[in-house]
């Protein structure tokens, strides 16, 4: 009945770019593209690395490479398509290439390395001030700079409001926007990280906390025979990992100084294990009394927050067994790893391996605590 | 222990919270509430609005349909997932999806793999 060509298969990679507008590269760039790898990662920069077959006379080597084409800051998109549903796994910039030249026919390589737009503002630094704007209109100023690359601001109030004081102190930014960004986002426990998609040539820039709310990903399935969709899965519970930090505060009115008192971590992270793991370390700030008190808290519950994660796992899993794309910086169920391990994490970072014929995706997860909180996982 | 309970249900007050997966066609409709006399909240989709259809040959292939194919099976041999026929009754477009394959030798247009439709949030 089916004796017309089928399509490559399920699982469809397509590559774009261009210097600003992406347009899909000749077909003869897809038919050398040897491997891509692709990480992103909670709270970093997310990166890429292509490898294409170099061959002699072929279209790269003789137009492209010398006109340009892979010149760095050259934008790169990467889509791919899973069971006719589209995903953008990657929009960046070339920053480096190389080639290896080999003397064996097919063996020559341009590899081609990069980050995401986030490099765009760590490029150049700025002295600017902000008087009179909070933390989180500072940001949205800053990221508001590069809407022509169509990064869309999704900025969070932050939870502890520090109402500016233009009388008291004006906030400057000395460094690139990228850096003050980053350092007002783990002063208020928050990540700062550029999400592409929904449609290629868009991405939002997520300043607030990490998105541990909402609905859950298909789950991960380990040791459940023809069920499982990991190929492995290890799992880590470190116990020095937490730590409670203690934050002193003066009150420039009497000279008084008074330890803060512990924050709930909650509205940061909602938990996700039922037993949260008790602090073994105890760490003092410093520099806290000088600073306004509602600074000192958001930066006191930015380091309870950022230390909770004491369970993390790692594993890897094929895509087209799985059937789905597993998103980093989203909430995951796991299945089949016991009644300890079992439940929903956080993904952390994936790592996407897509060469012709396979794509491979290595991942981290992490929580802050053993077993589920719920009765079920969703499939 | 209110407090934690309190982020388990947290989303349930929220409609469309609990949206369609990615792969449905209804993934991106909105979720109404209507509200009936004695109070209760009913939850309905949204109506589903048609993406522009494709107008070049380059934005589909043709299909000639043989004898008894489906469109499931058509679903399974172009994107991989049984699930996707709609993607195929809506590029033609057809209400009835038997309609794609009623008959042998018709041509159907199939859309390419890479579309993406809609533009929903995904967070």
């Amino acid at each position: 009945m089916f004796d017309v060509p089928v399509g490559q298969g399920p699982v469809h990679a397509a590559l774009l770019m261009g210097p600003r507008l992406v347009r899909p590269v000749p077909a003869e760039v897809t038919e050398a593209l040897l491997s891509a790898q692709i990480t992103a990662t909670a709270g970093e920069r997310s990166g890429f690395q292509l490898a294409f077959d170099l061959t002699r006379n072929g279209l790269i080597s003789r137009r492209l490479l010398p006109e340009g084409f892979f010149d760095p800051k050259t934008r790169v998109v990467v889509t791919v398509t899973v069971r006719g549903t589209s995903d953008v796994l990657f929009d960046g910039l070339v920053v480096r290439q190389e080639v290896g030249a080999s003397n064996q026919p097919g063996h020559s390589t341009l590899t081609v390395t990069g980050e995401d737009l986030t490099l765009l503002m760590d490029l150049e630094e700025r002295t600017a001030g902000y008087p009179n704007l909070p933390p989180w209109e500072r940001v949205l100023a800053i990221v508001r700079r590069y809407s022509g690359y169509g990064i869309r601001p999704d900025v969070y109030r932050e939870k502890i409001a520090q109402p500016p004081h233009q009388d008291l102190r004006v906030h400057y930014q000395t460094g690139t926007d990228l850096q003050y960004v980053t350092e007002l986002a783990r002063a208020n426990g928050y990540t700062f990280y550029l999400e592409p998609g929904p449609a290629p040539g868009h991405s939002s820039a997520r300043w607030g906390p990490e998105v541990r709310l909402g609905v859950r990903q298909h789950a991960l399935n380990v040791n459940m025979d023809a069920h499982s969709t990991v190929d492995q899965l290890t799992f880590a519970y470190d116990g020095t990992a937490r730590e409670e930090p203690q934050a002193r505060w003066q009150d420039p009115a009497n000279r008084q100084s008074s330890l803060l008192p512990q924050p709930s971590i909650s509205p940061l992270r909602p938990p996700l294990g039922k037993r949260p793991t008790p602090a073994l370390k105890r760490r003092t700030l410093s520099g806290t009394a000088k600073q306004q008190r509602a600074q000192a808290e958001a930066e006191l519950l930015a380091r309870a927050a950022v230390s909770a994660d004491v369970v993390s796992g790692s594993g890897s899993l094929d895509v087209n067994r799985h059937g789905y794309i597993l998103q980093p910086r989203r909430l995951v169920g796991v299945r089949g790893a016991g009644r300890a391990y079992d439940g929903d994490y956080y993904v952390k970072s994936v790592t996407h391996h897509l060469r012709p014929g396979s794509y491979q995706q290595n991942f981290t997860l992490s929580r802050e605590g053993l077993e589920a909180r719920g009765d079920h996982v969703r499939p | 222990m209110a407090e934690l309970e309190s982020y388990e249900s947290a989303l349930d007050a929220v409609p469309g919270a609990h949206p369609y997966p990615r792969t449905s066609r209804y993934h991106d409709v909105g979720i109404g509430i209507h509200r009936t006399a004695d109070g209760t909240e009913v939850r309905y989709a949204g109506r589903r609005l048609l993406p522009p259809l494709p107008d070049g040959p380059e934005e589909t292939r043709a299909h000639t349909v043989a004898a008894g194919e489906r469109p499931d099976l058509l679903a399974q041999r172009y994107f991989g997932d049984p699930g996707q026929w709609w993607r195929i009754a809506d590029a033609n477009p057809v209400l009835d999806p038997d309609e794609l394959t009623g008959e042998a030798g018709r041509t159907v247009r199939v859309p390419l793999a890479g579309g993406f439709p809609g533009g929903g949030r995904r967070v």
